[in-house]
Parts: structure tokens; sequence; C-alpha cells
């Protein structure tokens, strides 16, 4: 079996609100840049069923070559070579196809695992715009994977609880993140032995760009002011004042 | 413009999709996915009782080229997100996930980057898909019901074995006025007792932020932000939570945030009204002694 995790390296997400610039639209350049959250739990979840049923697994990106040293890290969590497809578009359907001819390319992959949502732009769609081109299954929100004979079967997280969906074929399943999948820290042998492992990279193809124009991007404003109310000896005092203060403006 | 709104039957959701469908026309059409009477009243209306997205992509784009659909509401749900990439592919139509507001002149708002960000993006082909983050629209109060068709389903690629309710003591995370939510900084599972005591004594609902549900301290269905659920309850509680963006993407509409954090500098408190620099463990109990008292 062939898994392939695709990954995407983002620029730090975790840049307070206070402290995020745009350049040209997009993250300011001087932000570092790291492995999407999700990607992480996509990683961990493919290393775990690489362990469980022997497979192979491959971690595919479509980035700037830039990136590859940040990409080693998920190598390094388990895969076994990596595919980056260099490029700098933002356009969803143009990230998609680009996956899917480094996919193609690989052959003989049965299953696409991807973090369920970018940490950059927050769209959540490039994977399943993938399953469609490929032809694959696309279930997202997958919390649980597991094969069972010819088919796979994977609980997805729902907003009142969860699903256990079955289906045979090859899919692309969106990754959520859940306790058993939080990843592990790659051992320092690991980290050394990533680093010779194949790295191909792939010149973009063109695809067809979403036609749809992006107007504007804006930084919107956070009005809050806090109160910060007396903490230091008398709590039943602070509980008091708190509680009448929310109280006052009919809030409880 | 035609109008087609996809959603599960359920009158909140149905209800917040309806208002976004008055920016494009009188009244939309529906494919009603699940079980039971279809609330309000749709110019058309189809069921489809199966609730798996993968199973509903084919037979939906046919409808759509069929009808000549020119603009697709979806929740940004697990239902929306399995339909739209795929849909989008499928009809080669332009697709916009997680919106927010809906600008004159075709133009729609998504935060980007953890809601440090706003985009704007103009619809200039049709059809369009868009996806509607929950409580950014009030939703319509829906009369009465419509009678429906049955869309059939031609593939089935993914058979549901079973669904499983995540059961919430007292009220929806969704419905609650008053949220008690706690994060990392709560330490331990146990410790979220109290965040339920509390919670109980101001009849709200407990949250929890990813990083709590990541220890697995709270149930994956009680995370709140971004990728949680969004939430617009008049009191949001944040206890030992740092307050990372995508965390408050889940409580932009919350009316007043209480902070409670051991750390002046943490984020939270940029958000919060109200500030309480605290190991929660010291003033949560008071708060409850103090609720207890006075009931
Ligand atoms: C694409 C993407 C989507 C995401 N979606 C979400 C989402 O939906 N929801 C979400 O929550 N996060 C989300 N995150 C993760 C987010 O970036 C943060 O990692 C997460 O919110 C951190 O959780 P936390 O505040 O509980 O933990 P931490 O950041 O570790 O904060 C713990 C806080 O507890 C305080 N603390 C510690 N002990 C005490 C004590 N005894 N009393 C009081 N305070 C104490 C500390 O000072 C600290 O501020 C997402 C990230 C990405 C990239």
């Amino acid at each position: 079996m062939h898994i392939v995790v695709l990954a995407k390296v983002v620029p730090d997400y975790e840049v307070p609100a206070g402290d995020f610039e745009l350049t040209n639209s997009r993250a300011h350049a001087r932000y570092k840049r790291m492995m999407g959250l999700y990607d992480e739990n996509a990683i961990e979840s493919g290393v775990q069923l690489k362990e469980k049923y022997s497979s192979s697994l491959t971690i595919v990106s479509y980035g700037i070559k830039g990136d590859i040293q940040i990409l080693r890290k998920a190598v390094a969590m388990g895969g076994e070579k990596l595919s980056l497809v260099v490029g700098n578009s933002d356009d969803p359907h143009i990230i998609a196809a680009n996956l899917k001819m480094a996919i193609d390319k690989l052959e003989d992959v049965d299953l696409v695992l991807a973090g369920q949502q970018s940490a950059d732009m927050d769209r959540g769609i490039v994977h399943g715009m993938l399953a469609e081109m490929l032809g694959f299954t696309f279930i997202p929100q997958v919390a649980k994977i597991e094969q069972d004979g010819d088919q796979w079967k994977v609980i997805q997280n729902t907003e009142s609880g969860s699903s256990e969906l079955k289906c045979g074929g090859k899919a692309v399943l969106s990754i959520t993140s859940v306790p058993e999948n939080v990843p592990r820290i790659p051992v320092v042998r690991s980290i050394f032995a990533a680093k010779k492992k194949p790295v191909d990279t792939l010149s973009e193809i063109e695809g067809d760009a979403m036609l749809i124009d992006e107007v504007l991007v804006n930084i919107p404003k956070m009005e809050s002011v806090c109160e910060f109310l007396p903490a230091e000896d008398d709590m039943a005092e602070t509980a008091k004042i708190l509680l009448s203060k929310l109280r006052e403006e009919r809030l409880i | 413009m035609r109008t087609l709104i996809v959603e599960m039957i359920e009158p909140k959701r149905l209800g917040e999709l309806v208002t976004v469908s008055r920016e494009f026309c009188e009244q939309p059409d529906i494919v009603a996915v699940g079980t039971g009477q279809i609330p309000g009243s749709f110019a058309k209306a189809y069921q489809v009782e199966d609730t798996v997205a993968a199973n509903l992509v084919s037979d939906l784009a046919s409808l759509i080229v069929n009808e000549g659909y020119e603009v697709i509401l979806l929740t940004a749900s697990t239902l929306g997100s399995g339909i739209a990439a795929p849909l989008s592919v499928k009809l080669s139509a332009p697709v916009v996930s997680e919106v927010i507001r809906i600008q004159p002149d075709l133009v729609v708002e998504r935060p980007l980057y953890g809601g440090k960000a706003v985009a704007s993006y103009k619809l200039n082909k049709m059809p369009a898909i868009l996806t509607i983050r929950r409580k950014y629209f009030e939703a319509a109060d829906l009369q009465g019901f419509t009678d429906s068709s049955l869309l059939s389903i031609t593939e089935k690629k993914v058979e549901l074995i079973a669904e499983k309710e995540e059961k919430t003591e007292g009220i929806p995370l969704e419905d609650a006025e008053v949220i008690v939510s706690g994060g990392r900084g709560i330490g331990t599972a146990e410790n979220f007792s109290i965040l339920q005591d509390l919670a109980d004594l101001l009849n709200g609902a407990v949250g929890a932020s990813r990083g709590a549900v990541d220890e697995g301290w709270a149930q994956p269905t009680q995370q709140v932000g971004q990728t949680g659920k969004i939430v617009a309850p008049s009191v949001y509680f944040a206890l030992g939570i740092s307050g990372a963006s995508q965390h408050l993407a889940g409580i932009a509409n919350a009316k007043c945030v209480v902070a409670i954090n051991k750390d002046e500098e943490a984020n939270i408190f940029k958000r919060a009204r109200f500030g309480i620099v605290s190991d929660y463990k010291k003033i949560v109990p008071v708060l409850i002694e103090t609720l207890k008292e006075e009931a």
C-alpha cells in the first residue's frame, strides 16, 4: 500500500492578531515558515497507518524550494521521500491540479491524507478538489482510519458527534485533530536520516485558475478594551464585582 | 438569481442559509438532506435521505446543470465541506468557503490567516458555490413546511455504518447564552468538572479550546474556534485559554468575553471585556460559591 500525505508550509500561524501585517495582500514575508498544524495531524495519522500496515509513505507538497528544509520534518516523522511541486500560486484549482500531477507520477497511490485546513488561507477545499480530479472518494474531517479487507473504515467527526463510514477503492481523507494523532516528536536519528532521503522537485503545470477575483485583503480592527478586575487578595470581592458588572449589563 | 440551498433538515442551519439566500433571490430552492418535514417555504424542494456528502455530489451536479442554478449555498460544516470542493471541480465553478459577509454586487467576504485578515472576492462566474460560516447571519424564521420530491442517488460511494451523537449535558453549545470554556491551562480532564459546575449555575454550556481537546480533556464537539463551533453567547468565560486567533475566530460574535488567565500578557485579554489575572483555580470556586449563596 502506498500512502501520500499532503503537507503545506505556511507563515507562522501563531503570530498574534495585534502583530499581524500584510504585504501584497499576504502575510508579511518576515514571518518564519512552518508546517501547517493539521498537516502534522495528517502526517502522524499516515505514519501510524504505515506502521500498522507496512505501507510506504510519501510526502507531497506544492510550494517554494525554500520549504524543503521544513518539509524534511514531515519526512523525519516517518515519510520515505518528498515530492515537491515548485510553485507559488494561491489558487486552489491550480494547487490541486499540481498535486494531482505529482500523485499521478507516483503511479501506485492508494490513499491520500491531508490536514483538514491549511494554516494560512484556511479554505479547506484543495483536498476535496484533488479527490475529484483524481477520481478518488473524498471524506472530510476524519479522526480514525482502519483497513477492513479491501475497504477503508473511517470515523468522521461531525458537529454533533461522529459517523462511522466505509468505502472501497482509492480515497482522499482530510484529517482532523484528535488526541490519537497529536504528532510524536521525531527522534534525533530520524531527523538526521531525513536529510538523506530523496527529494523530487517537479516543475508546476499551468492548471485552470478558479474564476473569481480577489478584491481586497485587509486586517479587521479588534476593538475590545479589557477592564482588569483586582485579583491580588480578596477573590470573593472580585467574584462579586464581576457578577454585578455582568448583571448590570444584563448579560447574565 | 436562481439559488439552491443544500442543507441538513435543521431549522437554525436552514434559517441562516435562507437569510443569506435573500441577498441573491426572493425564494430559493432547496435540496434538504435527511429525514422529516422540510421547514420553511421554498420555491421547489428536493429531499435526499442519504447524509453522506460523497454520495450526493454527482446527482447534485446534474441537478444544478439541468435547473441552471447560479448560486449554491451550504453551511460550512462536515456536510458542506464534503460537497463544496468536489462539486466545484465537477461544475468548473468557483467556491468560497467560510463566508461571513455578503456585500452588494456579488462580493463576498471570508476570513483567512486564522481570522487575522479578511478577504473579499467578486463572484464573476456562475454557478458559484458558497459555504457559510455559522452564526454570522441571523436565522430566518421558517414558517410552515414545503412538500418535496425525491432526489435519487445514483452513485453510492460511501456506506454509513453508524452515527454517534455526543451527549452534552444541558444546553447545546451553539445555543447557549453563557459559555464557560477551558483551555490547556485547565491542566487535567477532572478539573473540567468545575467548569461544568459554573456553567450549570449560569444555565450555560461548557466549551474548550483545541489545546484542551487535543489533550483529551474535552470532546471534539466542544471545541470552539475556526475549526470547531462558532458561537455567539452573551458571555464567554475563557479560562486557561491563550487566545490564539483561531480560537478567537469562533467567538467573534460573543457580546462579552471574560478572560481568566495567569499570564497578564495572554492575547485573550485583547479580546476580553473583563479580565482577571489569576490562576483559574483561585477564582472559579469563589464564583461558584457566590452564585450558590445568591441563589
Ligand atoms: C488551521 C488552524 C485551526 C485551528 N482551529 C482552532 C480552533 O477551532 N479552536 C482552538 O481553540 N484552536 C484552534 N487552533 C489552535 C490554536 O492556534 C491554538 O494552538 C490553541 O487555541 C491553543 O489552545 P489553548 O489556548 O488552550 O492552549 P495554550 O496556547 O497552551 O494556552 C494555555 C493558556 O493557559 C494559561 N494558564 C496555564 N495555567 C493556568 C491556570 N492555572 N490558570 C489560568 N490560566 C492558566 C496560560 O497562561 C496560557 O495562556 C487552530 C490552529 C490552526 C493552525
